[in-house]
């Protein structure tokens, strides 16, 4: 160890401003906290509006491994592009059958799914629009901080505009779209698939944080 | 719930490295082989990434912050009972009310209720050890529990982890995203730990660390008091005048 101990101390925190160190989940994040959390389709007994859709696929490690029990957190807008939030000058006409925040984890083969709406363009307060979109963060042992991503959809049009998206080099923006796939289609719900490959190969591009 | 209204004049920076758990860590395998190797993008923060799941409690149910007992005067889990409470803030000390808090630890044995967990130590009929609840207005909170056991991780044994607690913190904002792992005092394995050593500042090393307030002896049941507070990024862009 190449680290010097650590000393104790019991005064109090002498620089209260220094932000908290964030640390990785570990292998054992409950199962009760995520369990039954993937449906942002209902809420408070009302259902969503909008084109309801399984949006899955895999998180992958270097070497195309898969991970186990990684989470995922989803944050999103509802069908009409409005946040369940009061910065939203819109907020007021949100679905109130959608919420907007989901978790997932993935199983042995490094699988994950969600079942969502797909999200509408949203507009800023000034009004520069935003292509449909979900935020995605995705927390695992091994990763001592968070990363956060960004979900498009491969159907959505002048995506080339995105204030985020224009951001990612040209040639990696097409591994931030959600697409198409029959596979992953289920209970009369079409499928979009989303692969996150943390390292290596096509990686995801990540935002700093 | 009061949300941060001026939100588009805050200022979400990106991580002081130097402050933050390193992100490939030298005997800690999966932190090199998920760590992506491209650069992270820069990008400019929009509604999306400043607004977040406010009253996540009508989402996510919270429960009773008394993890010692499964139920109001039932029986006591094992260990050495302990109580925790702090504060959570921003970088400008203003308070973030209402934020959940989840909570994860392994028994005094060192062993979770986790499927995952193959450490041969036994579980504790009254100890879940996992729980969410809410700060309140002025953004503090309070929960009782028991002192975690260490525990070896990896399949050889090759690394003991010291008593820790797991929090998970999801406020107003989707930048306030925060987990963290906090340790005990005067640990001996705290010295050997590879992620609270990962941390290279030492003053920032100290904000996972609980903080032991005096003991106080009572007739009632005695219990250990620690103290954490934790600051989460995210402050007003101009500075106030005072």
């Amino acid at each position: 160890m190449s680290q010097a101990p650590v000393q104790e101390r019991t005064t109090p925190d002498l620089h209260p401003k220094i932000v908290s160190p964030f640390c990785t989940i570990g292998p054992f994040f409950p199962f009760a906290f995520v369990n039954d959390c993937n449906d942002l389709t209902v809420f408070e007994g009302r259902q969503a509006r909008g084109r309801h859709i399984w949006l899955g696929g895999r998180v992958l490690e270097e070497g195309g491994h898969p991970t186990f029990h990684t989470i995922l957190e989803l944050w999103q807008p509802d069908a009409g592009g409005i946040f369940r939030h009061p910065l939203d000058p819109r907020h007021a006409d949100a679905d109130p059958g959608f919420y907007g925040f989901g978790r997932a984890f993935t199983d042995a083969q490094g699988f994950y799914r969600f079942r969502t709406v797909i999200p509408g363009a949203s507009r800023e307060p000034d009004g520069t629009p935003r292509c449909p979109h979900a935020n995605l963060t995705i927390l695992a042992i091994g990763l001592t901080r968070r990363m956060v991503t960004t979900i498009f959809f491969s159907d959505s049009p002048a995506t080339a505009d995105d204030p985020v998206l224009r951001c990612v080099p040209e040639t990696a923006r097409h591994r931030l779209f959600a697409r198409h796939d029959d596979a992953l289609a289920a209970d009369g719900l079409p499928g979009y698939r989303f692969d996150v490959i943390l390292r290596g190969g096509e990686e995801t591009p990540f935002f700093r944080d | 719930m009061p949300v941060n209204q001026d939100a588009p004049l805050r200022q979400y920076l990106p991580y002081d490295d130097r402050t933050q758990t390193r992100r490939q860590i030298e005997d800690y395998p999966r932190s090199f082989t998920r760590m992506p190797a491209q650069p992270f993008v820069e990008r400019p923060l929009t509604l999306s990434e400043l607004t977040g799941p406010i009253h996540l409690e009508r989402r996510l149910p919270v429960g009773s912050a008394d993890f010692s007992c499964l139920y109001p005067g039932g029986p006591r889990a094992l260990g050495q009972f302990i109580t925790v409470s702090g504060r959570i803030t921003d970088e400008d000390g203003a308070p973030l009310a209402g934020a959940m808090i989840e909570l994860w630890q392994a028994n005094a044995s060192g062993k979770y209720i986790h499927e995952h967990d193959r450490h041969q130590a036994p579980l504790d009929p009254n100890f879940i050890g996992q729980g969410r609840f809410l700060t309140d207005a002025e953004g503090c909170y309070i929960f009782r529990t028991i002192k975690p056991g260490g525990y070896p991780v990896g399949s050889n044994d090759w690394w003991w982890r010291p008593p820790h607690i797991h929090f998970s913190i999801l406020g107003p904002c989707w930048m306030d995203r925060f987990i963290t792992q906090i340790y005990f005092p005067g640990e001996p394995l705290n010295e050997t730990d590879l992620l609270l050593n990962a941390i290279p500042d030492p003053e920032a090393r100290q904000r996972v660390i609980f903080e032991p307030q005096p003991t106080k002896v009572t007739k009632d049941l005695n219990i250990l008091e620690f103290r954490r507070d934790f600051v989460l990024r995210g402050k007003r862009s101009t500075p106030q005048i005072p």
